[in-house]
């Protein structure tokens, strides 16, 4: 039974098209879950907006840049306290968000003088900042205002500043993943090659598809520091705005999210030549296998199995002890799209851990590729899901714990199973070989939480309590 | 020593206070049972205030999206409603209200919302005979006023399409505004106590909802169709908040003749009392015994700290209009001088609103500027130009790095609180809340005088 | 020999991402690149290095081929001949999966 119509979908059957299940003896060439497609209203898909895959997982991050915001006030609200992502000089991409607050009168009369005044307003209250993103959003979009000539006008009244526009309203593509793909390409189009990064090795990178969640960055940095390979521009988990406009001097890419910044990297291979190497940055197994990876391509393999040895030496009893108590755990993967194929192979491999159910909000068919062929049979791949499904799939797969976001984790505590922040972390960071070691004891941790066995107990029932006592 | 009011000089947003129109429309539908909004606009404006819901409450709730992608956008997305709108119905058998909530993006492509229910109402029809289903219109372009108005628009519309003039009832409509599961637990105790049989509007009492062993879900919304339907025919309405719920309670008046108060909202002793005198008046219900000591024992609490601690120190407060305006009045009960308050949009009635004259008019022994269309720019900037000086900060967590870098202690109220667990389920309204904000104030700032060693050796004999 | 490609073919799909870039060409390359090179390893020889790309295949295939020795103790018995005759089904059986057959509607985008 490849493709499968759940009991909650009867009155929705294209959805069908979208869950496999992958069963021994099939040939999973024959199957691949339509991914990228548009969502059925009405079905509490837990999609958000291109704006948000744009602003929210990217340009965001960066930690020396205004984030401006054209458009109501909301748009700059939501994306604001809604991510895990620090950065060595203070947390600036956390504490702050910009609006150009956009009201009626805009609407009617159009809203470019409203920004050109914003953005004034934005470098005059925080002068040390020089660079800016400039967003549009649905309303400035469907009202055509021509936010690149108020850019110009912009970068030539202040000659110290640098801006880059993305015009990528909510309502554009069919998910966050569209978002992604107008920073990549916009990026690459107009700001990689402006500024010429001082060099300081003769082996350098840039590293893409990271974005610092609770520290993930500082652990991989360490990582090369020790190589003595030089991080041109991380894209853009602590990175600055400069950083990412150097990079193409990299002798490599090294890509570990290829769903939100694999774009980047096909252009800087189409454009300048610099190769693309895909890794896992997550699980033992596999950092040590992008170590030397990346090692190889420089020379570098003996430094690298030295540092692989050391690190190994100093994290892998701590993993095993969590392996020990963690194998046989069934885990569900809720999450955004890459997490689902880095993630199921590695907690298999390091952990003992099953995965029996994934679902990946924004992926496309290229994720499903990679996560079929590296999932178990008889296991859930799901895209797009939706809240009844949710359910559904649940009661099917019977996961231990799911990684997933806070929201569905709230959810799920009413169904007695703990949940771990698959977005955030609950607490990371979890990439490298001391990431997967906190990833273990968070798991470990919610699969020993008292407080379920608790909650299972009806306190009217006389024998669930002598059960109890006894146990 | 004076008030004055002035509104934000800045065009832009630094840090917004509040979010758009539609957050306010879904907030009030998910205090309504058997109902999942429909958002009419792009997939961020729901999945986002989903987000945030679940970040304050740490609950769940259902909130449904048009999935307005870019065909919509330019073709216009009003045949997506009618699909939501089928889906949902086939879907969720048990469901009986779908407010359906615009956005900026829907609302400049100009959906006809209204015709498209009519539409709807066909389909349903046709469809589903023998089944209810109320479709509600909900115009919340995010372009014009924020959350708070949203709120109101959402409060007021769903009363519009559902309140049915039947027999008098006797029942008393609360409209508490944007208020957190533990005020209307006050609320319903004051009620209780006076013998009155009320409804509140909205009731989100279980969005405090328990892990239970048959794992049933019990997050949602308490107020009913048919609660909603009898606002027509209540004794009376009592909105406790100006801005958030209130012209409901209007419409009710000038539809039904339904008598209204506005009464302050009930933060603090003094405006408590009015709350219960208004309650009395408008039901003829005593004031009983109960209650007496209830406001005795917050007094009793409260007398132990405002001139002692409390008295002297200089207060910032932003987040919802009406919490502010009554967290300023309750602050000046306890000797506190809220010298900077802010508003997070430009609705023009902040300037005109009667408690902010009085605040004008009162013989203030301190300044007080009150600042409207406010971002939390206002605030940080005042600290870090050292124009303002600050013992205390009160608000909500989206402030929280304010507060944090600025080294001041800060008291989470309002909505969002998600730095600070579990503030939703304990009362900031009436003699309860009055006591146990004070005493989180006094709490915070004691740990505050130990943390950076401020006099700490004062509380050795406290 | 099918048996043997079977347990290579099995490795590449749970460890190598390489074989599902994003289009037609960025795949084809990869496969051809990197099985190339994993046969110059296997047989004993220097693969040819001279390009960055090359370097990036023989980074991939240099963990592969590694894999490929601990995990398959046939391979390091086998002749060049039996060598370029497995890794050839390999990539004919690579091709077929994530080029040919493969229901991936973004593979053939002319644009990134």
């Amino acid at each position: 039974m490849p493709m499968v119509l759940l009991e909650c979908d009867q009155d929705i059957p294209e959805r069908e098209r979208h869950i496999y299940f992958k069963a021994p003896g099939e040939d999973s060439r024959d199957y691949l879950p339509a991914a990228n497609a548009p969502t059925i209203p009405g079905t509490l898909s837990e999609r958000g907006c291109s704006f948000c895959g744009a602003k929210l997982v990217i340009g965001g991050v960066l930690k020396d840049t205004i984030q401006m915001i054209h458009g109501p006030l909301g748009c700059a609200y939501d994306t604001w306290h809604t991510k895990r992502y620090p950065s060595d000089n203070g947390h600036f991409q956390l504490k702050y968000s910009w609006s150009t607050d956009m009201k009626e009168s805009h609407i009617v009369f159009g809203g470019e003088k409203r920004l050109e005044k914003c953005m004034h307003e934005a470098f005059d209250a925080m002068p040390e900042i020089k660079r800016m993103v400039v967003y549009t959003t649905c309303p400035t979009a469907l009202i055509g205002d021509d936010v690149k000539a108020v850019v110009k006008k912009v970068t030539a009244a202040r000659t110290d500043v640098d801006i880059f526009t993305v015009e990528c309203p909510g309502f554009a593509g069919v998910s966050q993943s569209k978002g992604h793909h107008v920073l990549n390409i916009g990026w690459v189009s107009e700001k990689v090659g402006t500024v010429e990064p001082e060099i300081t090795s003769e082996y350098t990178i840039n590293f893409i598809g990271d974005y610092n969640i609770q520290g993930d960055t500082d652990v991989l940095q360490r990582y090369w520091d020790r190589l003595g390979i030089q991080v041109i521009a991380h894209f853009t988990g602590n990175s600055t705005y400069d950083a990412c406009r150097s990079m193409h001097r990299a002798k490599l890419n090294v890509v570990n999210c290829a769903r939100s910044a694999g774009y980047i990297a096909n252009e800087l291979k189409r454009l300048y030549g610099i190769p693309r190497l895909d890794i896992d940055s997550w699980g033992f197994n596999y950092m040590a296998e992008a170590i030397r990876k990346v090692a190889s391509f420089f020379g570098l393999e003996e430094k690298a199995e030295e540092l692989i040895a050391e690190e190994t030496a100093k994290w892998k009893p701590q993993l095993d002890w969590y392996k020990e108590r963690l194998q046989g755990k069934k885990m569900a993967i809720w999450t955004g799209g890459p997490r689902l194929w880095h993630w199921t192979k590695a907690v298999e491999d390091d952990l003992g851990v099953e995965v029996v159910a994934m679902s990946s909000k924004f992926g496309h068919e290229e994720d499903f590729e990679k996560v079929i062929a590296r999932g178990r049979n008889g296991t859930y791949y799901i895209d797009d899901p939706n809240e009844l499904e949710f359910f559904e799939i649940m009661d099917k797969a019977k996961p231990d714990i799911i990684f997933t976001g806070p929201r569905v984790g709230d959810l799920v505590k009413k169904l007695h199973i703990p949940y771990v922040n698959g977005h955030a972390y609950h607490n990371g960071p979890y990439m490298g070989f001391e990431g997967f070691v906190n990833m273990a004891r968070d798991m470990y941790n919610a699969t020993h939480n008292p407080l379920f066995r608790l909650a299972a107990i009806d306190i009217r029932d006389d024998r669930a309590l002598l059960v109890e006592e006894a146990a | 020593m004076t008030c004055t009011i002035e509104s934000k000089e800045r065009g832009g947003i630094i840090n917004p206070m509040y979010t758009c129109q539609p957050a306010g429309g879904q907030y009030a539908s998910i205090g309504v049972k058997d109902c999942i909004p429909l958002v009419h606009g792009g997939q961020g404006c729901t999945m986002f205030v989903r987000l945030l819901f679940a970040q304050h409450f740490k609950e769940n709730f259902a909130v449904a999206s048009s999935s307005v992608h870019e065909e919509a956008a330019v073709f216009g997305g009003t045949k997506r409603i009618v699909e939501g709108v089928e889906v949902l119905a086939r879907r969720y058998p048990e469901l009986r209200v779908i407010p359906i909530i615009t956005t900026c993006s829907t609302e400049v492509i100009g959906d006809d919302i209204e015709g498209t229910i009519t539409a709807c109402y066909k389909m349903l029809a046709k469809e589903f005979p023998g089944r209810t289903i109320h479709l509600v219109p909900v115009h919340t372009p995010s372009f014009k006023g924020s959350q708070v108005s949203g709120y109101d628009e959402a409060v007021k519309s769903l009363v519009k399409t559902l309140a049915k003039k039947e027999q008098p009832a006797g029942k008393l409509n609360v409209f508490p505004g944007w208020v957190n599961p533990g005020d209307v637990a006050e609320l319903k105790f004051y009620l209780d106590e006076m013998g009155v049989d009320g409804t509140i509007l909205m009731d989100t009492g279980r969005f405090d909802s328990p892990m239970l062993p048959d794992k049933s879900l019990q997050t949602e919304g308490s107020t009913t169709v048919e609660d909603l339907q009898g606002t027509a025919n209540a004794i009376g309405s009592i909105a406790l908040a100006r801005y958030e719920g209130a012209g409901a309670a209007d419409y009710l008046k000038n539809e039904f003749g339904v008598p209204c108060i506005h009464s302050p909202t009930a933060y603090g002793i003094a405006n408590t009392d009015t709350l219960l005198r208004n309650i009395s008046q408008l039901t003829g219900k005593p004031i009983p015994e109960s209650l007496v000591w209830e406001r005795g024992r917050a007094l009793n609490a409260l007398t132990d700290l405002a001139h002692m601690f409390f008295a002297d120190k200089k207060v910032a407060i932003f987040g919802h209009p009406d919490m502010v305006i009554g967290l300023a009045q309750f602050c000046m009960e306890v000797e506190m001088k809220p010298v900077l308050l802010l508003f997070g949009d430009d609705n023009g009635r902040y300037k005109r609103d009667p408690r902010v004259a009085e605040l004008k008019k009162a013989n203030l022994d301190f300044d007080m500027e009150i600042v409207c269309n406010a971002d939390l720019w206002e605030l940080e900037r005042r600290i870090k130009e050292k124009t303002i000086e600050l013992d205390l900060i009160m608000g909500h967590s989206k402030g929280r790095y304010i507060a944090i870098d600025a080294n001041i202690p800060m008291v989470r109220v309002g909505f969002p609180t998600f730095d600070r667990a579990g503030l939703q389920r304990h009362p900031t309204i009436g003699y309860r809340g009055a006591m146990q904000l004070g005493e989180t104030i006094a709490n915070t700032l004691f740990a505050h005088m130990e943390y950076t060693k401020d006099r700490e050796w004062i509380l050795n004999t406290w | 020999m099918g048996s043997k490609v079977d347990d290579l073919f099995d490795y590449v799909q749970e460890r190598c991402l390489w074989q599902f870039h994003s289009r037609t060409w960025d795949r084809s390359e990869n496969i051809d690149g990197i099985i190339g090179k994993a046969i110059d390893l296997l047989a004993g020889r220097e693969p040819a290095a001279d390009t960055p790309a090359e370097r990036c295949f023989v980074a991939d295939a240099k963990v592969m081929v590694a894999d490929f020795r601990s995990r398959f103790p046939w391979i390091r018995e086998a002749s060049e001949t039996e060598v370029t005759e497995v890794l050839g089904g390999l990539r004919d059986r690579l091709t077929d999966l994530a080029i040919t057959r493969s229901r991936n509607h973004e593979l053939t985008h002319t644009l990134y």
